[in-house]
């Protein structure tokens, strides 16, 4: 509950783990470790943990571990399709590199320095150092005084006290042998974690009504799917047309707490996604809804690293015909399902070629699946992009598995048609699957900040690579080819013809949105797709992290993407604030936002937000054990922190022990010497009378003064005799 | 209060009352009555009341017993098997430890 307490090890080598694992001896040691032998020592300290109070990893310099997630190899293997296998036949996992970290009890806590915060690990290391070699300084001198704040630990307060004195000759980290009862530089690392066992446990200790301690131990996950449909749907609007849902993930997850970047895991399909959309909305205006039979649903699924939190509940909802709850649709109404998966792995392996291989995995090949696939593969090759149809049952981890499982009997002849768009076969190209590297420099990102047209034109791709501004390789231009390409593809689908206008998705777009989502919130993008308050806040200029949270909290990266929708692809109406809140069409959504003047615009849209919770947490009598549902859960903390700070040799303490237990045996000794010998120290006269001593002590005075004087007299008459 | 100055009357009428109060279900008015009154049931010479006095104390004495011995194993049996009675030791917790089973 105090937090983790250990002796410093700094960590340079297989062999330092081993040691502190089976030979240390003033242990527990908390484990100074750089993110490149991380995977090395991780599974022995696993193995062995006794002697382990904590991990302390650090990124050292721009050099990166060849691979680093925390996620299993198999991810979310429970809650995908039975028919799935991983690992192959073959023997290949997906994530080849994962640790499972994330899936696993750690019996220790485990913190994480960034390279921006290198400057403590030399503090630290120094303290270490120190103790053993700088022998000059050791004389009394502060050793170091440090406070400051860390961006995962809230406080990071190193701290060695100034009790060094000459007389102890060795008694240093270093000096392996003799570590035992001398000061040691130590670290601290509190993140005590208030719920225990699991969901089901903690879920029932939160609700259960303590007299004294109403205690929420923890939440359960989840936040918002973003909706948003290319023509208004609604339960007033009487034909609902056959649907082609478009998908993507939102969130991605990471070990530590505030760091979850998922530029390649999730970022990239999910820009792709929010591109395609603003595309195919410029292609084809809300008010020529009339024209066509089909629609386009996009939507973008919140936890879905969490066994697919948001996609399960959709599929839940769309076996009762209850999804979205504004405007329902039938799984049968789902003519076709495609899911842009992870997409944004390989483009740092093709970081100076125009090359980006994406692969179409089907489970099925039916006929809209198989149209789809033409006509996509028609309109990536103009962008020299290649696309590899894959048709097997094993599908990698996507949104898809959710919907086999849940709806594979729901439709009439069982038949789901699904495509899931990803850029990689049989194994990840990213291996960095949920981790904190997983950031903007894993997919090659460098921004390029060009300003925005006063009422947000961005600059056409074709100028942006005529006047060398971008290079084709780049991954916005990649990015918004791709996108251009699934919108030219859905226009089809939907309008049964090809394109023959010239609107394209713009590598301008694609360069602010990447910003925003892998660099930071404070970005063009947000400040006009935000409410136009009179207020304005502007958000830390950091990125978002993208993990989902607990469902009690909104989190922002869902709002961010239905407001970018809004903002981009709605339609802007010369309306004021108070026309715009009063509007109440059927099937939109009316929202006044900033807009690139910041003066407010009133802009009508089809996206909405849908509750990404599980339905486990729905159901009341939901069996927590059966594994039908994603039931994660997440911990109530109070604090998280670290400190450094030397600990006490012991003896000092010893010492106080000692003198302590030695001055209340002598006060007992004493206390009993006095007792026993009471009636000699405080001795009364005999015969003296309590009562009234003062009277007596006079009366006995006087009786003496007279026998005095009888005896004097009487002497007086002896010496008169003895003169005569 | 000095048991010594209470008259031998009024020590009966307080010992009786401790083993009433005891009666409601509290079992320490019974032990602070059984160690308070030993002396004048047991030690001290002879008296009138003394009989009806060294009935209460017994009386409480072991009423106080039984209450300790069957606390005693309650507390055991509870502290043992929280865990394992799931809910039901949920329930019957008025404070859940923090960050464990």
């Amino acid at each position: 509950m105090n937090g983790a307490v250990g002796v410093v090890q700094m960590i340079s080598n297989i062999s330092d783990a081993a040691w502190l694992v089976n030979n240390a001896t003033a242990g527990p040691y908390m484990a100074v470790v750089n993110t490149a032998l991380f995977l090395d020592v991780i599974d022995l300290f696993m193995f062995m943990p006794n002697n382990v109070a904590g991990i302390l990893v650090y990124q050292n310099g721009t050099a990166r571990p060849k691979t680093f997630s925390q996620e299993s190899t198999c991810p979310n293997e429970v809650s995908s399709d039975p028919v799935s296998q991983c690992p192959s036949s073959s023997g290949m996992s997906w994530n080849m590199g994962g640790t499972g970290l994330l899936r696993r009890n750690i019996p220790f806590p485990i913190f994480y320095l960034p390279q921006t915060r290198i400057e403590e690990i030399d503090k630290i290391n120094n303290c270490f150092q120190r103790y053993n070699l700088d022998r000059a300084n050791q004389n009394g001198k502060p050793l170091c005084s440090i406070q400051l704040k860390s961006r995962i630990v809230s406080l990071f307060r190193c701290f060695c006290l100034n009790t060094m004195h000459a007389h102890y000759p060795e008694r240093y980290n270093l000096d392996r042998a003799y570590q035992n009862g001398r000061p040691l530089c130590s670290i601290q690392l509190k993140s005590f974690m208030f719920a225990a066992v699991n969901s089901e446990v903690c879920l029932r200790r939160s609700t259960t009504s303590a007299l004294l301690t109403p205690t929420k131990v923890c939440d359960p996950l989840g936040d918002q799917n973003v909706y948003f449909s290319l023509f208004p749907r609604g339960k007033e609007i009487l034909k609902n047309k056959p649907i082609t849902l478009v998908t993507a993930r939102i969130d991605t997850a990471s070990l530590f707490d505030g760091l979850a970047p998922g530029a390649a895991s999730s970022v990239v399909g999910m820009v792709t996604l929010l591109m395609s959309a603003v595309t195919l909305t410029k292609m084809m205006p809300v008010s020529d809804s009339h024209l066509y039979d089909s629609n386009v649903v996009w939507n973008l699924f919140n936890g879905e690293t969490f066994d697919y939190i948001g996609s399960q509940r959709v599929a839940y909802e769309m076996k009762f015909g209850s999804w979205p709850s504004f405007a329902p649709l039938d799984s049968s109404d789902v003519k076709l399902h495609i899911e842009l998966g992870q997409i944004g792995g390989s483009l740092n392996l093709y970081s100076e070629n125009t090359s980006w291989p994406l692969y179409a995995y089907a489970a099925d090949s039916y006929t809209p699946v198989t149209e789809f696939l033409n006509e996509m593969l028609m309109n990536a090759k103009q962008f020299n992009m290649t696309l590899l149809p894959v048709f097997t049952k094993n599908l990698p981890p996507s949104s898809l598995h959710s919907f086999r499982r849940i709806l594979k009997n729901e439709t009439e002849n069982g038949e789901l048609p699904e495509v899931l768009l990803v850029d990689y076969k049989d194994t990840f190209t990213n291996s960095y699957y949920e981790s904190v590297f997983d950031d903007a420099d894993n997919i090659g990102f460098v921004y390029r900040n060009i300003s925005v047209g006063p009422d947000g034109q961005f600059v056409p791709t074709s100028d942006l690579l005529a006047n060398g501004t971008m290079r084709e390789w780049d991954v916005q231009v990649k990015i918004s080819r791709l996108a251009t390409a699934l919108a030219l593809t859905m226009y089809q689908r939907v309008a049964g013809k090809p394109y023959a206008a010239d609107i394209a998705a713009s590598a301008h777009l694609a360069d602010e949105m990447l910003y925003c989502f892998l660099r930071s919130q404070a970005c063009r993008l947000l400040l006009a797709a935000d409410y136009a308050t009179s207020a304005v806040e502007v958000p830390t200029a950091s990125a978002p992290p993208l993990y989902v949270g607990v469902a009690a909290l909104s989190n922002t990266p869902a709002i961010f993407a239905g407001h970018l929708l809004v903002l981009l692809a709605g339609t802007q109406l010369s309306l004021n604030k108070t026309a715009c809140d009063s509007l109440d069409k059927p099937g939109f959504s009316y929202y006044w936002l900033r807009g690139w003047n910041h003066t407010g615009v009133c802009m009508q849209t089809t996206m909405n937000f849908t509750q990404a919770v599980s339905p486990a947490f729905l159901l009341q009598d939901y069996d927590m054990s059966s594994g039908m549902y994603s039931t994660w859960t997440e911990s109530v903390w109070a604090a998280m922190w670290a400190r450094v700070f030397v600990s006490g040799g012991g003896g000092g303490a010893r010492v106080a022990a000692c003198a302590g237990a030695a001055a209340t045996l002598a006060a007992a000794l004493l206390t009993y010497w006095l007792s026993k010998h009471a009636d000699v120290l405080f001795k009364q006269p005999a015969d003296s009378i309590v009562n009234d001593a003062a009277s007596g002590r006079k009366n006995k005075f006087r009786r003496a003064a007279r026998i005095g004087r009888v005896q004097r007299t009487a002497l007086l008459k002896r010496a008169n005799l003895k003169r005569y | 209060m000095d048991l010594n100055r209470l008259p031998n009357d009024k020590k009966l009428q307080l010992c009786r009352w401790y083993f009433r109060v005891g009666c409601l279900l509290l079992p320490f008015a019974w032990a602070v009555n059984a160690v308070w009154f030993f002396n004048e049931a047991f030690v001290k010479p002879p008296f009138e009341e003394q009989k009806q006095i060294k009935k209460y104390v017994l009386i409480s004495a072991v009423g106080a017993a039984v209450w300790a011995c069957a606390l005693i194993a309650w507390v055991t049996v509870f502290q043992m098997n929280r865990v394992l009675w799931g809910a039901t030791g949920d329930m019957l917790s008025f404070i859940v430890p923090l960050g464990r089973a």
